[in-house]
C-alpha cells in the first residue's frame, strides 16, 4: 500500500508538471512520502508530523460571553505561488475575564514542501490583529495573483493585501471595509456584478458588547446565552471599485435589510442565470437565498425554495454551509450545519422551487441528531465522482453533558460517504483516529495540501490546537485537477463552472466563493473519475464573465491550469 | 292496604316538612313518632315499629348510630315499609350517607310514588350529589303533583343553576322570592342566573336584597357574584356597603382590592392593598394580591418582594411559591424561577402541583435530566395526575431517553386512555426515531396519530402532525385536507400556515400557498414579539 501511494504520488506530480494544449503548468514539487501511515484508514492525522502547533485562543470567561464560543477561522491558500497550500489560522482574542498569558497570535503555515510547515505569520505580518478575531475569506481582490486575506472579527475585520513577496500589508483603511462596530463571522469572495474584480459579502452576527454580558445559569452554573439573547444584524456588501479600494453597498443592494445572525455563506449561480447568487446560514433566524437581480440587488428566495426554515416554519440554528452536485443531477445542493436535535439539513436543488428537503432520505438526520455542527464541506475523500461530505462539531455548552444523556460536549467529526444519487453512509469508522474522539471543532477547510490528488482536511478546535488531515485513499482512484485563472473574469474564477465529461459520466463542479464556517478552501477543483477505464477527459468551463471554454481529451490524474480564453 | 296506610302517613309527613330545609329531618322524625300510634296489624309490624319508635327516639336524643341501627332492624323485619325505609333515608342523610339514603327514598318512593317528602328528599340528596340531571327529574315529578310546593321550586331552581340551566333557575327562584330571600344562598344563585342571561339590572336588584336584609357574609357573597359576573360597580357597592367598623372591614377592604384587580384597576388596587397592610392588616393574601397588581404594573421586583413577604407570612401555603415561579417563569426569569421551585420542593415534598412546576421550570430551561426526577417525584405521589406524566415522557424524550420516554408511555396509554395527548406525545417521539432512519417508527406514529384522532377528532396537534407526515410522504391532497383543518382550529398557528402554504405550492395552488406565507408572516411576527421576553434568561443547550 506504501509504495502504491508513493507511486501515485510520483505520478500525479510528473504529470502535474507537463503542459497540455494552452493550459498552463501548475508546478509542485512535494515530497510528502516520508508521511507514510498505516493502511485501512481515510485520513492520517499529520498535525505533529507537520510541525502545526498553533492553539486557538477563545478568552473563555466567567463571564461567558457568546463570542467565546464561535471563531477558529482557517484557510488553505498558495501565499507565494509555489504550487503547494499554505494555511492562515485566525485567533480569538482576550475578553474581560479571559486573559491570555502571552501574546495572542494568528498564524500562517508555510508549506515546505517535505511535509513540514513553519509558521511565518509574524514576517509576513498576519500575525497580529487589533480585534477579537473570527474567520478569514480568501481571495485576490486585485487580480495581482497573489491571493489576499480578509479577516473577520469583532468589533472591527482587516484586509490584508498580498505583497507577493511573502508579506502582507493592512489595507483595511484605505480599502474600506472595517466593518466597524460589527460582530462579522462569515465573508464570501464574489463578483456579484460581473465586472472581474471580487467583491465582499461579510455576514454580520449579532449586536455585542463586552461592557454588557447577559447572564444566563444552567444549574446554577454561568453559562452561554441562547443566541436569540442577541439582536441579529444586517449583512455588509463592499463592491470593489478596481482602484483596491471599496464601496458599501449593503443599502443600494438590499442586503442592509437583510437582519439576522448571519454566519456562513457561500456565493454560486443558484438558478443557471450566469450571475452570481448567496446562501446565508443564520443561527435562529431564516436562512437567506439571496438571488442576484442582475441590477446590483437581490431578492431573498429563501421562503419559496423552503431553505429558511425548518417543516414546522421554525428557523434552525444555521451554522456552516456548503454546496454541490450532490446526487450528479447537475445542479447545485446545499449542506447547512444546525444545532443538536435539529439535524444537519441537506437540501437538494431543483430548476424549480421549492428545493427537496433529504435531510432525512439522505441520512444525514440520522448521523447528525446529537451534533452540534459548524465547519463542512463536500469533498470526494475516495474519488468515486460522488461528493462525499465531513463535518465539524462540537458543543457550546460545557454542562450539556448533566442536562442530555445523548448529546456530548465534545463530538465526533462527522465523515459520511455518499453512497450515490446523495443516499450517505457514515464512514467515520475507517476514518483513522481522528474519527474515533470528540472535539470542540469549529473552523474547516479542504485543499489538496500534498498535491497528490485528493482533498486533505484542516480543523480547528476552540482553544486547542488544530488537525491537519492527509487523505489516504483518494489517490488509488483517478482524478482530474484544474486551477483556473480569469482574465475577463476575476482571477481566483469564482463562480466558474466546470462540466467535466468522462465516458458517460457528467460531472459539474463549481468554484465557490465562501462556504463551510468562517473558514476558506483551496480554490483548485478536483474531480474524482473512480476506477474507470476512462484515460482522458473532455472539459466544459463556463466562466463568471459568460465565456464559454472547451477542452479535451485532458489526461487524467493531473492538474491542469486553466486560462480564460486561452485555447 | 299496608301500602295505602304508608303512603298516609307519609302524606302527613310532607306538611310538616314544608316548614324549611334545615327542620325538615326532625319534622320527619317527629311526624313519624305521630304516627307510631296508628294500628297496624300483625305482630311483626308491631316489633317493626317497636324499633322504629325507639330509633326515632334515640335520633332526637342525638344518637344517630343508635338510631340508625333501631332503624335498620325495623326494615329488616318490614322490608317494605316505606314509612320505614324513608326514614332510614333521612337519618342516612343527616349522617351524610347519601348514596345509601338516596337508595332507600327511591325504595320508599317505588312503595309509595306519592310521598313528595321523600322525593323531595332524595332531590336534595341527588343535589348534594351533583346528579343534577337526576334530582331536576325527581324535582319535575314533585311539582308536577304540586305545583305550588315551594321548596321544590327552591330546590329545582338551584339545581338548575348549578347545572348551568339559568333560564329555569332564574324562573324557579324568582317564582318563590320569600324562600330566596331567607337565604343568601338563594339570593346569590338568583343573581348569578339573571348575570349568565345578561339581565344585569334584575340581578343587581336582586343583589340590593343582600345590602338590605343579610348580614355582612350574605354581602360579601352577593358582592363575589358581582365580582364573578364582571359588574364591578355592583360588587364595589355591595362591599362599601359594609360598615367600615365592623368585623369584617380587613376582608372587605382586599374584596374591594380585588374586585379594583379584576376591573384592571391595578394601581388603586395595589393602594387599598398597601393602606390595609399599613393599617396593621399585614396578611399573606393581601401580599399575594398586590403581588399580582406589581404583576399587571410589569413591576416584576415589586411583584416579587411581596410574593416573598406573602410566603413568609404563610410558609405553609404553597400557593404564594406557584404565583411567584408563575410570575418569573412568565416573564422568562428561568433562574429565579426554578431557585423558587427548589425552595418550594424542600418545603412541600409532598406537592404534586410544586414538583409539577418545578419539572416544567426545568423542561422550559432544557434541563431534562433535573425535569425526569421532579417530574417522577410528582406522578409517585399521584399516578393519576396525567399532566406529570405527560411531562415526564416529554422531558423522557427530550433528554434521549426514547426508552423511558416510551415505557411512560405505554403506562400513560394504559391509564388514561381516553386522554389523546398521550397517544400524539408518543407519535411526536416516534416521528423523531422516523427521522433517524427507523421505517416502523413512521407507520406507529401515523398509526398512533389516527388513534389520537378517534379520541378527539380536532387534536390540533394530531391534525398538524399528521398533516406533516402526508405531505412529506407527498399524500399532498390529504395534508392540504388535515392542515385546513388545523388553520380553521388555530387561525394564528404560523407553523400551520406554513405547512398548509407548503402544501399549496405542490397542489400548484400558487395564490393559495402566498396568502397563507403572508398569515404565516404575520403570525410568526406576533410570535416573535411574544416569545421575545422569554428568552431572556435561556441557556444555549
Amino acid at each position: 500500500m506504501k509504495r502504491k501511494i508513493n507511486a501515485s504520488r510520483v505520478r500525479s506530480h510528473a504529470l502535474f508538471a507537463g503542459l497540455a494544449l494552452a493550459i498552463a503548468l501548475v508546478g509542485a514539487s512535494t515530497a510528502f512520502t516520508a508521511l507514510a501511515v498505516p493502511s485501512k484508514e481515510l485520513f492520517a492525522d499529520i498535525t505533529q508530523e507537520a510541525g502545526i502547533t498553533w492553539r486557538q485562543f477563545s478568552g473563555e470567561s466567567p463571564d461567558r460571553f457568546l463570542i467565546e464560543t464561535m471563531g477558529g477561522g482557517v484557510a488553505f491558500l498558495d501565499v507565494d505561488n509555489d504550487g503547494l497550500l499554505d494555511i492562515f489560522f485566525v485567533n480569538g482574542g482576550e475578553t474581560p475575564g479571559g486573559k491570555s498569558p502571552g501574546p495572542i497570535k494568528n498564524a500562517l503555515y508555510r508549506n515546505l514542501g517535505n511535509g513540514k510547515f513553519e509558521d511565518v505569520a509574524s514576517k509576513a505580518g498576519v500575525d497580529h490583529i487589533d480585534f477579537y478575531g473570527i474567520g478569514v475569506a480568501v481571495g485576490d481582490f486585485d487580480n495581482d495573483g497573489f491571493p489576499d486575506l480578509y479577516v473577520t472579527g469583532f468589533p472591527t475585520s482587516a484586509l490584508f493585501h498580498n505583497n507577493g513577496n511573502g508579506t502582507f500589508t493592512d489595507v483595511t483603511a484605505h480599502a474600506g471595509v472595517k466593518n466597524s462596530g460589527r460582530w462579522a463571522a462569515g465573508a464570501a469572495w464574489f463578483d456579484y456584478d460581473r465586472d472581474g474584480l471580487l467583491d465582499l459579502v461579510v455576514t454580520n452576527y449579532a449586536e455585542f458588547s463586552f461592557d454588557q454580558p447577559k447572564k444566563c445559569e444552567v444549574n446554577g452554573v454561568r453559562s452561554y446565552c441562547a443566541q436569540v439573547a442577541y439582536k441579529g444584524m444586517p449583512l455588509t456588501l463592499y463592491h470593489n471599485n478596481g482602484d483596491r479600494t471599496f464601496t458599501d453597498v449593503s443599502a443600494r443592494s438590499g442586503l442592509d435589510k437583510m437582519i439576522g445572525r448571519g454566519l456562513g455563506v457561500v456565493a454560486i449561480d443558484f438558478n443557471d442565470d450566469g450571475w452570481p447568487d448567496l446562501f446565508v446560514a443564520r443561527d435562529a433566524s431564516p436562512n437567506l437565498l439571496l438571488i442576484n437581480k442582475r441590477d446590483g440587488t437581490f431578492e431573498d428566495a429563501a421562503l419559496d425554495a423552503e431553505i429558511a426554515y425548518n417543516a414546522n416554519g421554525n428557523a434552525k440554528a444555521g451554522m456552516g454551509v456548503d454546496v454541490a452536485d450532490v446526487n450528479g443531477d447537475g445542479l447545485p445542493d446545499l449542506v447547512v450545519t444546525n444545532f443538536n436535535d435539529q439535524y444537519h439539513s441537506l437540501f437538494m436543488g431543483s430548476a424549480s422551487f421549492p428545493y427537496q428537503d433529504r435531510t432525512v432520505a439522505s441520512h444525514l438526520a440520522q448521523f447528525s441528531k446529537a451534533d452540534v455542527g459548524w465547519g463542512t464541506k463536500f469533498l470526494d475523500y475516495d474519488n468515486d465522482g460522488n461528493p462525499d461530505l465531513i463535518i465539524a462539531n462540537g458543543h457550546i455548552n460545557q454542562s450539556i453533558e448533566l442536562m442530555r444523556e445523548d448529546v456530548k460536549y465534545q463530538e465526533p467529526l462527522l465523515l459520511l460517504h455518499n453512497e450515490g444519487q446523495g443516499v450517505f453512509r457514515n464512514s467515520a469508522q475507517e476514518g483513522g483516529p481522528a474519527f474515533n474522539s470528540g472535539y470542540i471543532s469549529r473552523g474547516l477547510a479542504v485543499g489538496d495540501v500534498d498535491n497528490d490528488g485528493d482533498p486533505d482536511v484542516v480543523i480547528t478546535r476552540l482553544n486547542g490546537t488544530s488537525m491537519l488531515l492527509r487523505n489516504k485513499v483518494g489517490q488509488d482512484s483517478n482524478w482530474v485537477g484544474f486551477e483556473l485563472q480569469g482574465t475577463k473574469s476575476n482571477r481566483d474564477a469564482i463562480g466558474a463552472k466546470i462540466t467535466v465529461t468522462a465516458g458517460a459520466r457528467r460531472l459539474v463542479r463549481w468554484i465557490l466563493g465562501g462556504s463551510s464556517y468562517i473558514s476558506s478552501s483551496d480554490k483548485r477543483v478536483l474531480v474524482g473519475l473512480g476506477h474507470s477505464q476512462v484515460k482522458a477527459v473532455d472539459v466544459d468551463v463556463l466562466w463568471p464573465s459568460g465565456t464559454r471554454q472547451e477542452l479535451s481529451n485532458l489526461q487524467v490524474n493531473r492538474y491542469f491550469k486553466i486560462v480564460e480564453g486561452t485555447q | 292496604m299496608y301500602r295505602t296506610r304508608c303512603t298516609d302517613g307519609a302524606t302527613t309527613k310532607c306538611r310538616a316538612h314544608d316548614r324549611g330545609v334545615t327542620h325538615l329531618l326532625f319534622s320527619i322524625v317527629l311526624s313519624t313518632l305521630i304516627l307510631s300510634g296508628t294500628a297496624f296489624c300483625s305482630a311483626q309490624f308491631d316489633e317493626a315499629r317497636v324499633h322504629a319508635d325507639r330509633g326515632l327516639q334515640l335520633a332526637q336524643s342525638g344518637d344517630l348510630q343508635g338510631a340508625e341501627n333501631e332503624l335498620r332492624q325495623a326494615i329488616k323485619l318490614e322490608p317494605r315499609n316505606p314509612e320505614f325505609l324513608s326514614t332510614l333515608g333521612t337519618l342516612l342523610a343527616m349522617d351524610k350517607k347519601l348514596d345509601e339514603s338516596s337508595t332507600l327514598f327511591r325504595k320508599a318512593l317505588q312503595l309509595a310514588p306519592q310521598d313528595s317528602t321523600s322525593r323531595r328528599y332524595l332531590a336534595a340528596n341527588l343535589w348534594q350529589l351533583h346528579r343534577y340531571p337526576e334530582a331536576k327529574q325527581e324535582l319535575q315529578t314533585l311539582l308536577r303533583q304540586h305545583p305550588n310546593d315551594a321548596a321544590a321550586r327552591l330546590l329545582l331552581g338551584m339545581v338548575s343553576e348549578n347545572s348551568g340551566d339559568y333560564s329555569t333557575a332564574a324562573k324557579m327562584l324568582s317564582s318563590v322570592p320569600d324562600e330566596v330571600s331567607k337565604q343568601p344562598e338563594s339570593v346569590a344563585a338568583l343573581a348569578r342566573s339573571y348575570y349568565q342571561l345578561h339581565e344585569r339590572e334584575r340581578a343587581r336588584t336582586t343583589l340590593s336584597v343582600l345590602s338590605e336584609q343579610a348580614a355582612e357574609q350574605g354581602v360579601l357573597l352577593g358582592a363575589q357574584i358581582a365580582d364573578q359576573a364582571e359588574d364591578f360597580e355592583t360588587a364595589q357597592k355591595l362591599l362599601e356597603s359594609v360598615s367600615p367598623s365592623g368585623t369584617h372591614f380587613a376582608i372587605v377592604q382586599y374584596r374591594l382590592a380585588l374586585v379594583e384587580y379584576h376591573a384592571k384597576r391595578f394601581a388603586e388596587s395595589q393602594s387599598r392593598l398597601q393602606r390595609l397592610i399599613d393599617s396593621g392588616h399585614e396578611t399573606s393574601q393581601a401580599y399575594n394580591l398586590m403581588g399580582w397588581t406589581y404583576q399587571q404594573q410589569a413591576n416584576l421586583k415589586a411583584a416579587a418582594e411581596s410574593f416573598e413577604r406573602a410566603i413568609a407570612l404563610a410558609p405553609a401555603d404553597e400557593s404564594n411559591y406557584l404565583d411567584l415561579g408563575r410570575i418569573l417563569f412568565a416573564h422568562g426569569s428561568l433562574r429565579i424561577a426554578l431557585d423558587v421551585a427548589k425552595r418550594a420542593a424542600i418545603q412541600f415534598p409532598n406537592s404534586v402541583a410544586v414538583f409539577d412546576f418545578k419539572g416544567r421550570t426545568e423542561s422550559r430551561m432544557l434541563q431534562f435530566t433535573d425535569a425526569i426526577r421532579s417530574y417522577k417525584r410528582a406522578t409517585q405521589l399521584d399516578p393519576s395526575n396525567a399532566e406529570v406524566t405527560l411531562g415526564l415522557a416529554r422531558a423522557q424524550a427530550s433528554a434521549g431517553l426514547n426508552a423511558d420516554a416510551a415505557s411512560t408511555l405505554d403506562t400513560a396509554l394504559n391509564r388514561f386512555p381516553k386522554d389523546a395527548r398521550f397517544q400524539v406525545e408518543y407519535a411526536l417521539m416516534l416521528i423523531k426515531q422516523a427521522e433517524t432512519g427507523d421505517a416502523v417508527a413512521r407507520t406507529r406514529a401515523e398509526k398512533m396519530l389516527r388513534s389520537a384522532l378517534a379520541i378527539a377528532p380536532i387534536n390540533q396537534q394530531a391534525l398538524y402532525e399528521l398533516g406533516n407526515l402526508e405531505l412529506n410522504d407527498g399524500r399532498v391532497t390529504e395534508a392540504s385536507r388535515h392542515l385546513e383543518q388545523v388553520v380553521k382550529l388555530a387561525p394564528l398557528s404560523s407553523q400551520a400556515h406554513f405547512a398548509l402554504a407548503r402544501a399549496y405550492r405542490r397542489l400548484k395552488r400558487v395564490e393559495d400557498a402566498q396568502k397563507e406565507m403572508d398569515l404565516y408572516n404575520r403570525s410568526k411576527e406576533t410570535d416573535s414579539r411574544d416569545g421575545a421576553a422569554s428568552h431572556n434568561d435561556e441557556a444555549k443547550n
